[in-house]
């Protein structure tokens, strides 16, 4: 072995310890950003660098496999390629190195940097299809959703099967919904001007909040169709971990159970237009027993405004 | 014979503008093809100008002012504001397709490769040099088209086409009825011709034109990177072609290819789109894998580590690039098995890519590192680049993609590999390959002055939009809630530090003409190995009369 | 000579005013397609396809005159056999975005979550409203024709291979008229559909693609006749006739195009239902 081959290990050596110190530090403190919450659910907040708090199984899912793996794995490997261009530039810099070495291969070392990259790819795809089929699967009682857990089903959570099913659809631009548990109920949801939310919601942020919120009870899962009138558009709720295309002509389908009452915005998600930035979701997470009452005048009346007097939240 | 012969040579070497628009020569229409990206990244680079500025703080300031300046509308009438609405998506899409069409592709494929192909695999010019120069000309038709089409109704109220660059129905169709979309249609068109015969001119002069005795086994990088970019043209681009065909019949003779009431599917054109589009991505940055190597192995005084994996990781790059398209469309609707599938596809190309990076790494490791300008720039690439194809691989991911399409941090992903990858590149050929097209030298101060302003300029602009959209701020918004107001106003600023960069390129450009200063055959020493440097700077009008022979 | 000793079989070709033309004339043209699909202005159009046209001819023309000047070496001939290859590559990944379009709505025609597709096509094939052409009718006579002359134009080869200029001659004009009655029953045919080309999918796929199938056997016939005229002026000989070698190789590609739009489109698409004729 050569001089410089013994550099090369010595310094891999090296490098290797930093590396796993750096995911001993970031792995936990990543993993546990989300948990240590933030007091404004349900929309972005000023100078904020992650997630918006998730309040799904499925974002937990979502976040924790970004913050927990893909977050950490990156970092490593955008340090360790920097590391690695540091040393050179330092090492072997004219000064420091005036005669070139003459060598282009090391069969080892490629094999490595070929290897080593499939086995994290590996690491990665194990959490990545389970966090997938998770959300493209609507609950039906039985199976277990991962949560944080992303690499074990066996500690993850039953999500009850879907109890109500809302037809969203995307119009240029407003959001329409459907009870279609209700009779087919139906109304539009429109965002409101800065005047308007002045007047009837005030407090509520600017592009984000709307006429007629979508009502939906809290722990209860509801299934979404979506689909849209003219052009394509995109149902997208971050705290939730949704985002499913408004296709003319198609429907699809998602899903979501929320864990916790409050105001859950989102916004369009796919070029529509003009106002594509001003078509903003807006989803009002109550109690089970304030939703049977909106949902009854609902179903009783046709009448959005109506049954929204019957919220606490909106008096 | 003997007046012919004369006859032939007042033919071949033509004066004035005929030399240019009627020329037959690589290293002139090479010269057209780098003047016109330039002239396009300027236009490019202003029109994301409007956008940072508009974007700078929440509200809408900017546009219906310009909307009400070029179309006329009453100042801050509600026509103006909507029209202003329509006119960012217009500068989004055109800003989109130019730097795609009409800056990265003409730069590193009509410009360096035009230049540099034959020089380096010691051939006298290309294999069809009046076929070349139709691709050349091509460009000034389709990039006119592309101008007009701002200036031509596109949804009705509004001038132009603001569908993305992406241009997907029914947004493109049904969604915006007037011509102005033709345009653009029929612009995409003609650029894509234009690089169907010129990938056509790379594969045959690569394939049949390289000296005695360089076999495709000691073909420098560059051309090598050129071949595999070339197949991916020829083989993407017509799929393009017929896509967007079916819009304009779509648009204009009543066909349901996407409209749903007649039996279409808008998906249809997705997958249509991404099946060019994804290997598009790799048409833009392979050239630029090439460069960077030459330049790493030039500065390091050494030879390129592991020449033939990074050949064979640049030919699986192209192959896989075909089959990764549905990574675009996670949220369409496409089924759990498709996602999966797509999932797993795109990730193993994150394998080769690791082979290039670690391999110029090790072409570095060893060497006697010398960081002129064009170092200076190889290395941002490699950093940058490493950067943006890393948030790739988050993307790759279906289930993290749920929550980051279509947001920002896509917008952060593809300008590090494009915008901080593809145009550091070209910045980086430019530095190395200056001297030798133009026979002299740039101030080398200011090449590295703008390096260090570039690279903090689009760092501040693209770095804080990864956080943009991890907190959910979609992209193609003209407005946006106040909560993400800061890391917009830290992007804006960063827009405004890039400027400045861009400036100093042009102004180095205007100091090298001027100065003058003599360049030699090989400025940059022993580690300048190509044939490109055996020639005099500027290379003779016709080089290798005799060809080389490789030993 | 000696500004230029050239020592290699390249060709360095003259500068040319033929592409920056026909650029300009591509540029009129498409801003008159505009005009014309917009306004019903046609002679915008007519003139930039006018210019289009002239350049093809100027520059062929210049090319065939270089070829008989010599600056045909055999590596340049290589070139343009590697030109030709290559275009032709390009052309099938043109038809493969028709083919995708045709297989997206024959294979999922009655997709669940294809709402409107559904409502469209009546959820199943062929589309509500739609009657299919009998693949044994003209369709197959079309085929055997195609398959016929693809025979022919190899006769014409063989014959030119031999220097029998007879042979090429018929050969050719043979070719020439399978491919016009090609067209002509094409055009019979078309005039019978049981669908339109707009508002329905079937019309639009089947439409854009046998025609723009039978826009390429156009252009082959008129390759071809080229081909022929050339031939009764003298040109081609026994080692050299490339212009013939690459109109036989894209009408052997029109062909087999024809091929899988006979199987996928006419014989797959139509199998076990009732057709009309
Ligand atoms: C030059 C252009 C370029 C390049 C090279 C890439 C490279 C990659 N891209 Fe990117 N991409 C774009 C341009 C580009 N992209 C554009 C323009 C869009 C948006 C289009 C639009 O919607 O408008 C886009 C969008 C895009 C999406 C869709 C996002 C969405 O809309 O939701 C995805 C998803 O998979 C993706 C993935 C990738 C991957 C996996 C790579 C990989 O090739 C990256 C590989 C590189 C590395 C991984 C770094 C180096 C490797 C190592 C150091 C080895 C070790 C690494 C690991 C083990 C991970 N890209
Ligand atoms: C190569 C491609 C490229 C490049 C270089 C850039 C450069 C820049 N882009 Fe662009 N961008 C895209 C491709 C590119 N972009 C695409 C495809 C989209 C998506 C469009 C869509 O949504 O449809 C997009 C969208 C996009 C958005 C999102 C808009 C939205 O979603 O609402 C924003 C916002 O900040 C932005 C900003 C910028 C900025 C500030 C730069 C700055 O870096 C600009 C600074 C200027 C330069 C770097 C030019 C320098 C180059 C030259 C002068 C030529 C040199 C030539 C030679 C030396 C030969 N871009
Ligand atoms: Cu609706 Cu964007
Ligand atoms: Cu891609």
């Amino acid at each position: 072995m050569s001089q410089r081959e013994t550099d090369v290990s010595k310094l891999l050596a090296r490098l290797a310890i930093v590396i796993s110190a750096f995911i001993a530090w970031a792995v936990p403190t990543t993993a546990f950003a989300q948990e240590t919450g933030d007091p404004v659910t349900g929309q972005p907040t000023d100078g904020a660098i992650g997630f918006q708090p998730s309040v799904t199984t499925i974002m937990d899912s979502t976040a924790a496999f970004h913050n927990g793996l893909l977050m950490p794995i990156i970092t490593v490997i955008t340090i360790f390629v920097t590391a690695l261009l540091i040393w050179v530039m330092v090492r072997y810099n004219s000064k420091a190195n005036p005669t070139p070495a003459r060598f282009t291969h090391n069969t080892l070392i490629e094999i490595v940097w070929t290897v080593v990259p499939i086995l994290i790819l590996i690491v990665i795809a194990i959490p990545s299809f389970g966090v997938l089929t998770d959300q493209m699967t609507t609950p039906d009682g039985e199976r277990k959703y991962l949560g944080s857990s992303i690499f074990s089903r066996e500690n993850g959570e039953q999500v009850p099967a879907a109890e109500i099913t809302v037809t969203a659809t995307g119009y240029q631009w407003y959001w329409g919904y459907e009870y279609n548990d209700l009779d087919g109920a139906s109304f539009d949801s429109i965002m409101l001007s800065d005047e308007e939310i002045a007047a009837t919601k005030p407090g509520q942020p600017r592009l984000l909040a709307v006429d007629n919120e979508l009502v939906v009870p809290v722990n209860t899962t509801v299934r979404v169709l979506v689909t849209a009138a003219d052009v394509i558009h995109a149902f997208a709720v971050p705290a939730f971990g949704v985002k499913t295309d408004a296709v003319p002509g198609r429907i699809n389908e998602t899903w979501f159970n929320a864990r916790k009452e409050g105001l859950y915005y989102g916004q369009c998600s796919e070029l529509c237009g003009k106002d594509h930035a001003f078509m903003p979701l807006a989803v009002r997470v109550v109690s089970k027993e304030e939703y049977a009452a909106w949902a009854e005048k609902l179903k009783a009346e046709d009448d959005v405004e109506a049954a929204n007097m019957t919220l606490a939240s909106l008096n | 014979m003997a007046t012919a012969t004369a006859d032939h040579d007042a033919h071949a070497n033509p004066t004035g503008w005929k030399r240019y628009v009627y020329s037959t020569n690589h290293k002139d229409i090479g010269t057209m093809y780098l003047i016109f990206a330039i002239v396009a990244g300027i236009i490019g680079g202003a029109l994301s100008g409007f956008m940072r500025w508009e974007l700078a703080e929440p509200g809408i300031q900017i546009f219906p002012g310009l909307a009400s300046m070029v179309y006329g509308h009453e100042w801050q009438s509600a026509a103006a504001i909507d029209a202003g609405k329509h006119m960012y998506n217009v500068f989004t899409t055109a800003h989109g397709l130019i730097m795609v069409f009409f800056v990265v592709m003409p730069a590193l494929i009509g410009g360096y490769s035009n230049w540099f192909v034959p020089l380096m695999i010691g051939a006298p010019d290309m294999a069809f040099p009046r076929m070349n120069n139709i691709s050349f000309w091509l460009l000034p038709p389709a990039f006119i088209l592309l101008l007009m089409s701002m200036f031509f109704e596109g949804p009705p109220g509004g001038m132009g086409t603001g569908g993305g660059w992406t241009v997907y129905p029914p947004l493109s169709t049904t969604g915006q009825p007037g011509p102005a979309m033709d345009f653009a249609i029929l612009s995409l068109h003609i650029a894509g011709a234009s690089s169907i015969l010129g990938a056509i001119n790379f594969i045959t002069t690569i394939f049949n034109m390289r000296a005695p005795g360089m076999t495709l086994h000691k073909m420098p990088l560059f051309p090598w990177a050129i071949l595999v970019t070339a197949f991916l043209l020829l083989l993407s681009l017509p799929v393009l072609a017929g896509a967007i065909t079916m819009l304009l019949t779509d648009r204009n003779f009543g066909t349901t290819f996407f409209t749903p009431d007649g039996g279409g599917d808008p998906i249809l054109f997705q997958h249509l789109f991404w099946f060019f589009g994804h290997p598009e991505v790799y048409i833009m940055i392979l050239p630029g894998f090439g460069v960077v190597s030459h330049i790493v192995a030039t500065f390091s005084k050494k030879p390129v580590f592991g020449y033939l994996a990074m050949v064979y990781a640049m030919v699986a790059i192209g192959f896989v690039g075909f089959i990764v398209w549905a990574h675009h469309m996670y949220t369409t609707g496409i089924s759990l098995d498709t996602q999966r599938y797509f999932v797993f596809a795109t990730m193993v190309i994150a394998v080769p890519t690791g082979v290039k990076i670690f391999s110029w790494i090790a072409t570095m490791w060893g060497g006697s590192l010398s960081f002129r300008p064009p170092m200076q720039w190889a290395i941002g690439f490699i950093f940058l680049f490493t950067v943006g194809g890393v948030t790739g691989v988050v993307l790759a991911n279906a289930g993290a993609d749920r929550s980051l399409h279509d947001t920002y941090y896509v917008v952060a992903h593809f300008h590090y590999v494009l915008s901080l990858g593809a145009v550091f590149s070209i910045f980086a050929a430019w530095y190395y390959w200056y001297p030798k097209m133009f026979g002299h030298m740039y101030s080398e101060t200011l090449a590295t002055v703008h390096f260090w302003v570039m690279f903090v300029g689009v760092n501040l602009i693209f770095f804080p939009q990864h956080f943009l959209g991890l907190n959910g701020m979609p992209r193609r918004y003209i407005d946006y809630p106040e909560a993400f107001a800061w890391w917009n106003q830290v992007s804006s600023w960063g827009y405004a530090v890039t400027l400045v960069a861009v400036l100093v390129f042009l102004y180095t450009i205007v100091d090298a003409i001027m100065k003058k200063r003599p360049a030699g055959d090989n400025p940059w020493g022993e580690g300048a190995t190509t044939l490109e440097w055996t020639l005099p700077s500027p290379p003779p009008f016709h080089q290798f009369e005799t060809l080389p022979k490789i030993k | 000579m000696a500004a230029h000793a050239k020592n290699h079989d390249y060709h360095l070709v003259d500068p040319s005013p033929w592409p920056f033309v026909g650029s300009v004339s591509a540029f009129v043209m498409a801003v008159g397609g505009i005009y014309w699909m917009r306004a019903d202005v046609p002679w915008p159009f007519l003139i930039g396809l006018a210019g289009v046209l002239y350049t093809m001819f100027a520059w062929w023309s210049d090319v065939i005159k270089e070829s008989h000047a010599g600056d045909h070496t055999p590596v340049v001939q290589l070139h343009h056999r590697y030109g030709m290859i290559l275009f032709i590559a390009s052309e099938v990944m043109f038809f493969v975005a028709w083919f995708w379009a045709y297989f997206d709505a024959f294979f999922y025609y009655d997709e669940v979550q294809q709402i409107g597709r559904v409502a469209a096509t009546g959820g199943h094939w062929p589309p509500t409203g739609v009657e299919l052409f009998d693949p044994w009718h003209l369709p197959i006579f079309n085929t055997l024709l195609l398959l016929t002359s693809g025979m022919t134009v190899t006769w014409a080869h063989h014959a030119i291979l031999e220097d029998d200029r007879q042979g090429l001659k018929w050969g050719l004009i043979l070719t020439c008229i399978l491919g016009a009655i090609f067209t002509v029953v094409q055009a019979i045919e078309y005039a019978q559909a049981g669908f339109s080309f707009s508002g329905n999918i079937y019309g639009a796929t089947f439409f854009m693609a046998t025609g723009f199938h039978g826009f390429h056997v156009l252009v082959g016939t008129i390759f071809l006749l080229v081909c022929l005229f050339r031939a009764l002026n003298g040109h081609f000989t026994p080692k050299q006739h490339l212009g013939f070698e690459f109109a036989a190789w894209y009408w052997h590609f029109v062909d087999v195009v024809w091929l899988f739009l006979f199987a996928a489109v006419y014989v797959w698409g139509s199998w076990g239902i009732a057709v009309g004729h």
